[in-house]
């Protein structure tokens, strides 16, 4: 067994204040605590925090202290201010905020108009009574696993500053472990939700594609591109997913789907067939995150295993789409401002560009072989298990990691394990085993649109004291 | 991938690259393309639809 260790203050949550979406909420709600109060309580531990931490690229103070006022207004009249009332989160810099420049962590961005209004699901956070502290760095235009950005300089792991906190949502995941804000909406496209979940010890949901609306926010890869939270608890998360639901038609791709709420029945245990991944991604897969896996098989009872045949050509699909597709995008700026761009991001952009065509149709081919291979293993079961990282947060800097028994470069090998997954828009929620000296995530994958299933099965890991996310009071 | 075979590739695309970036994308073209060879061998039948299918 591998040893667990205490963890450093830093990521415990304000001393008097709760953290969690649930138990803030409810003490608002009630009138235990004031909206202001804790806002002001938190906006002070950002500004002693976040300059070490640079979890933040931009803090909302004014608004923050606005909208903390409306809630206890609501609240002092005797009216309902929401489900999340009185919680405190951020967002990635890729989500539009009203009077602010959306910088999607670049420079080049910065010369772009502010946005003229908030993100869908931003808004639908702050209408269920959120309270939004500021926006959050990430690695540049979302193409990375470390958020090491070279304009806006590196955010810190707050379980070790040293190491990495993911990426590309780094900054997202830093904020809510070190108990700057209670959640964060972030991105996913190859595992930017899922890999900071991993390495900052947090359960973060990628839901289906086309499940949330991505209208508001600056894209990265149009068809692998997912909005999803990023929370301290299964219940926090279950919670803000369920405000995050419902169809937006400022998202070509977002589907007309009915909600689905999965707060009420978070305490259902599940009763599906459970099974493990095996070959791809155990065979990346180092010590601890089998470990991981192998608590989590036991505790939901997991029965068999599966082996993806198509995995590995599904992650080189995803990469092949990624580079083409982001070269695409930003096709424009490589041709005008190259220079402008973080240099890790420009080259892998503009090798992109030069990537014959006949390799892009090829990855589409790739992807639905790999699509109809995943739904016969759901023919047979309800939930799949993987680790979520090859290994737990490496060092900053760190030029390479192990991976299958060999060193390979850190940056294009960190999503391993995540890209085939999201390449088929599987809905996917990263539970937190802390079963080392940094903790590490387990994927728990359910088939399409069956986001229920897999956080009902980390409320069950985290029940079980399996998963277990930063905690509630210092 | 040498710095040419970038340049005249990129000259196909209209860009231009500025030489001090030459290599760095010659690095990141040759992982690319040892990705994509992953996707043509074994080979895929070419019937396969590529197309994104919607389903009612």
């Amino acid at each position: 067994m591998i040893g667990v260790t205490d963890r450093p203050a830093l990521t415990q949550a304000p001393t008097q204040a709760p953290m969690q979406v649930v138990a803030i909420a409810r003490a608002v709600r009630s009138g235990d605590i004031r909206a202001r109060d804790l806002i002001e309580n938190l906006l002070d531990r950002i500004e002693r925090l976040n300059p070490s931490l640079n979890c933040f690229s931009a803090i909302f103070a004014d608004r923050a202290r606005a909208e903390a006022d409306a809630v206890d207004a609501l609240v002092a009249a005797g009216k309902d201010p929401g489900p999340l009332a009185g919680t405190p989160f951020g967002v990635k810099d890729n989500y539009d905020v009203a009077g602010h420049v959306t910088t999607a962590g670049s420079l080049i961005n910065r010369d772009l108009p502010p946005a003229r209004e908030d993100a869908v699901l931003l808004r639908r956070m702050t209408r269920a009574g959120a309270i939004l502290v500021g926006s959050q760095n990430m690695d540049e235009y979302a193409y990375g696993f470390t958020t090491e950005n070279a304009h806006y300089g590196a955010t810190r792991n707050p379980m070790d500053p040293a190491r990495s906190a993911g990426g590309s949502s780094g900054g997202s995941a830093a904020a809510v472990a070190a108990g700057l804000c209670s959640f964060s909406l972030g991105t996913d496209t190859n595992g930017s939700i899922r890999v900071p979940s991993s390495f900052c010890g947090l359960f973060g949901l990628k839901p289906t594609y086309g499940r949330l609306p991505r209208t508001g926010t600056f894209p990265f890869v149009h068809e692998l591109d997912h909005l999803g939270p990023l929370a301290r608890s299964a219940a926090d998360l279950a919670t803000v997913y369920d405000m995050a639901q419902g169809h937006d038609a400022g998202d070509a791709a977002c589907a007309d789907m009915p909600t689905v709420a999965t707060r009420p029945y978070l305490d259902e245990p599940i009763s599906g067939r459970v099974a493990v991944l095996g070959g791809w991604f155990d065979d990346l897969a180092d010590e601890q995150g089998r470990d991981a896996v192998a608590r989590v098989a036991s505790a939901l009872g997991a029965t068999g295993t599966v082996a993806l045949a198509g995995a590995a050509r599904a992650r080189a699909a995803a990469f092949v789409m990624t580079s083409a597709s982001g070269g695409n995008l930003h096709f424009a700026n490589l041709k005008a401002r190259a220079g402008d761009f973080d240099p890790a991001t420009r080259d892998r952009l503009l090798a992109g560009a030069l990537l014959p065509a006949n390799a892009m149709q090829q990855a589409q081919r790739v992807r639905a072989l790999f699509r109809e291979e995943v739904l016969e293993a759901f023919r047979h079961h309800d939930l799949l298990i993987a680790p979520a990282t090859p290994c737990a947060a490496p060092l900053l800097g760190q030029p390479t990691i192990p991976v299958g028994g060999r060193d390979l470069p850190t940056r294009a090998n960190i999503g391993l394990l995540t890209q085939p997954l999201s390449f088929v828009g599987l809905p996917i929620v990263a539970a937190p085993i802390r079963n080392g000296r940094m903790p590490i995530a387990v994927q728990l994958i359910a088939v399409p649109w069956r986001e229920d299933i897999a956080l009902r099965a980390a409320a069950q890991l985290e029940r079980a004291g399996v998963a277990r996310g930063p905690g509630e009071m210092a | 991938m040498t710095g040419d075979e970038v340049k005249l590739l990129a000259s196909m695309a209209g860009l231009v690259i500025d030489p001090a970036f030459l290599p760095g994308v010659a690095r990141n073209l040759d992982i690319l393309l040892a990705q994509a060879d992953l996707l043509f061998d074994p080979s895929v039948d070419p019937l396969v639809e590529p197309a994104p299918v919607y389903r009612p």
